[in-house]
This record gives C-alpha cells, structure tokens and sequence, in this order.
C-alpha cells in the first residue's frame, strides 16, 4: 500500500465518520485545534481506522503523540512497514 | 455619563450581592442541613437546588436591574413537559451560571474545576450534585448522568470548557453529547448574547446592557441517534452559531 492510498483511506475516515470536508483535510491540519476532535473522540477515531485498516492499534503507545493528520498518515504507514496489516483493503 | 452609569451599577449590585448573600445564604444552608435529618436525600436535593435557582434569579435578574435586563424567549416551549433535558449553552462570561440558574427546572450543572474551589458556592454546588466533569474518569462521569437523567434531573452543560474570549464560540467537547447518546436524552440549545462585558473575561466589572436568552427548540433522539458524538457536538454548535449570529446582530 502506498502513502497516498494510505492518505486516502485516513481522509475517508475522518469524511464517513466525522462528516469534515474533504478541503479541510491536509497533512498540517491540527486534529484538535484545527479539526475539533477531543481526547474522547479519539477513541471514535481510533477505532475507525482499526476498521477500516484491518489492523489494531488501541494499544499503541504513539497513538498519544499524534497532533496532526500528517502524524496519522505516518503512523499508519510505519504500522504498514512494519508488517502489521492483515491485509489491504 | 456611561462611566456613571456602570459606576453605580457596580457599586449598587456588588454591594447588594455581599448582603443579599449574607442574609439569605446562612438560613438556608441551616435549612437543609435540618432537612436533611428528616426529610430523604432526594427531597432535601431537590429544594436545595430550587433555592440555588431562585439565588440565582436573584442575583442575574433583580440585583443589577434596571441597568442589566434579561430577556428570555423560549422557541420550544411545547418541549417543556417533556424531560428531563440536557442543556446546551454557549459560554462568554462569569454570569452565564447565574442565568442558566434561574432555570424552571430541577437542575444540575457540568463544572470546570475551580467553581468547586470557591469558599462559599463551591460547596453548595457540590452539595447540590453539580459535576466536575475534568475531575473523574469518563465512565464515572457517564454513570453519574445516567443516575441524574433517571432521577428526573435535568442537566446544564457549557460544552466550550471554558469561556470564549469574545463573540465566537470555541470548540465543544464531545463528553456531554455522549452522555447524551447513552441516555437518550433531548438536547436543548440555549444561546446567551449581550453577557459577553457582564463582566468581561478577566475583569469582574459589570457593564450595563440587555442579556438575550434563546432557548430553542429540542433535538429529541429520534434527531440524532444516527450519529455519534463528535459529530452531533458539531451539529449542535453549527444550530447554536447561526442563532447567535442572528442575536448579535439585533
């Protein structure tokens, strides 16, 4: 999977899940000041992305250190490199 | 002539606040206490917080008149018999506790810390089962509205943390919505305008003027119980921002 498929998949969460729009979703984006989640909608967002990449992530420590949407395509993508999916969906 | 006005206005209520408090805070804590020794928890809960409502009443609506005046419309009155509701308000100043206290329901309201930490309403909040939220777990806090709800109380929520520095409201946090979704309960939007210099963050000095309180019209379960919290905080905000554009306006 490459990075763009990876980003592509991540904009999808946050469009089907939090209806933001697609415009307001780029790699700088803050996701809590600039895109309003909470630590409580975290969780939602986590276990988004758990369904939607097939893989699970609850339980990853860097979770705590994502700011930003750009930090989640990388977090996603270095899960990836580490041989972490299940399969590509 | 403006700086008489709000000079006397400051002058009058503060000082009618001080006494006002000192005459009518004492017997009525003695009273509860009493009650509590004959009367249930419940009983003694629900005038305690009837007598919070009418101090509140009190203090926003006839200490500062006629230089404040509040104004209060109610766009969903036809929800008033149903309930209990969880009630939504924007958040500009110190004030907007006294005004959502005068309420005509039994209700408790979601704090931040330091209210809590105020020699003499901090305890009679926490006697009164008011919440600080950033205080417990969010299970906790989930459980405790989930007992209120059932009690028949009804719940007032600033879901902005903290007050806005002027006219646009900030982001909302998501735990009361989701209080919301595990009770089921409606949501009530209340939009406060005018109360932005009454007093102004970071000043306690009271300026004269009109306070305009919208209530508007319920979002029942039925409204929202296809999304989920983060998304329902927006709606609710978006609902509550057009209204406040409109007030501010007027």
């Amino acid at each position: 999977m490459d990075k763009k498929k990876i980003e592509e998949m991540v904009n999808q969460v946050f469009e089907e899940s939090f209806e933001i729009d697609k415009g307001d979703l780029s790699p700088e984006k803050g996701i809590f000041e600039d895109l309003g989640l909470d630590s409580l909608d975290i969780v939602d967002l986590v276990v988004a992305l758990q369904k939607k990449f097939g893989v699970k992530i609850r339980d990853d420590n860097r979770v705590r250190e994502i700011r930003t949407l750009g930090d989640i395509y990388n977090f996603i993508e270095s899960l990836y490199n580490e041989g972490n999916f299940s399969a590509d969906k | 002539m403006e700086k008489i006005k709000k000079f006397i206005l400051n002058l009058v209520f503060y000082v009618m606040f001080f006494v006002f408090s000192i005459i009518a805070i004492p017997p009525v804590v003695l009273l509860a206490l009493l009650g509590s020794l004959i009367f249930p928890r419940r009983v003694v809960l629900k005038r305690w917080r009837r007598a919070i409502s009418w101090y509140g009443k009190i203090v926003i609506c006839v200490l500062p008149f006629p230089f404040i005046k509040v104004q209060y419309k109610d766009f969903g009155r036809d929800d008033n018999r149903e309930g209990p509701f969880i009630f939504i308000c924007n958040h500009r100043a110190a004030s907007d506790a006294f005004l959502m206290a005068c309420l005509p329901f039994e209700c408790i309201q979601i704090v931040n810390t330091w209210p809590f930490k105020l020699p003499i309403f901090g305890i009679g909040a926490k006697m009164a089962g008011y919440l600080s939220v950033k205080e417990m777990p969010i299970d906790v806090f989930l459980l405790r509205m989930k007992k209120l709800i059932g009690e028949g109380v009804n719940v007032i929520s600033f879901p902005e943390g903290t007050r806005s520095e002027g006219k646009e409201m900030g982001q909302f946090y998501s735990s009361i919505f989701r209080a919301a979704i595990e009770t089921k309960c409606s949501i009530v939007p209340y939009c406060i305008s005018g109360n932005e210099n009454k007093p102004p963050k970071g000043s306690s000095a009271l300026n004269p003027g009109i306070i305009k309180i919208h209530k508007l019209p319920a979002l029942r379960w039925n409204d929202y119980k296809d999304l989920n919290s983060f998304v329902l905080k927006n709606r609710v905000r978006e609902i509550m921002r057009n209204e406040l554009i409109k007030m501010d306006q007027k």
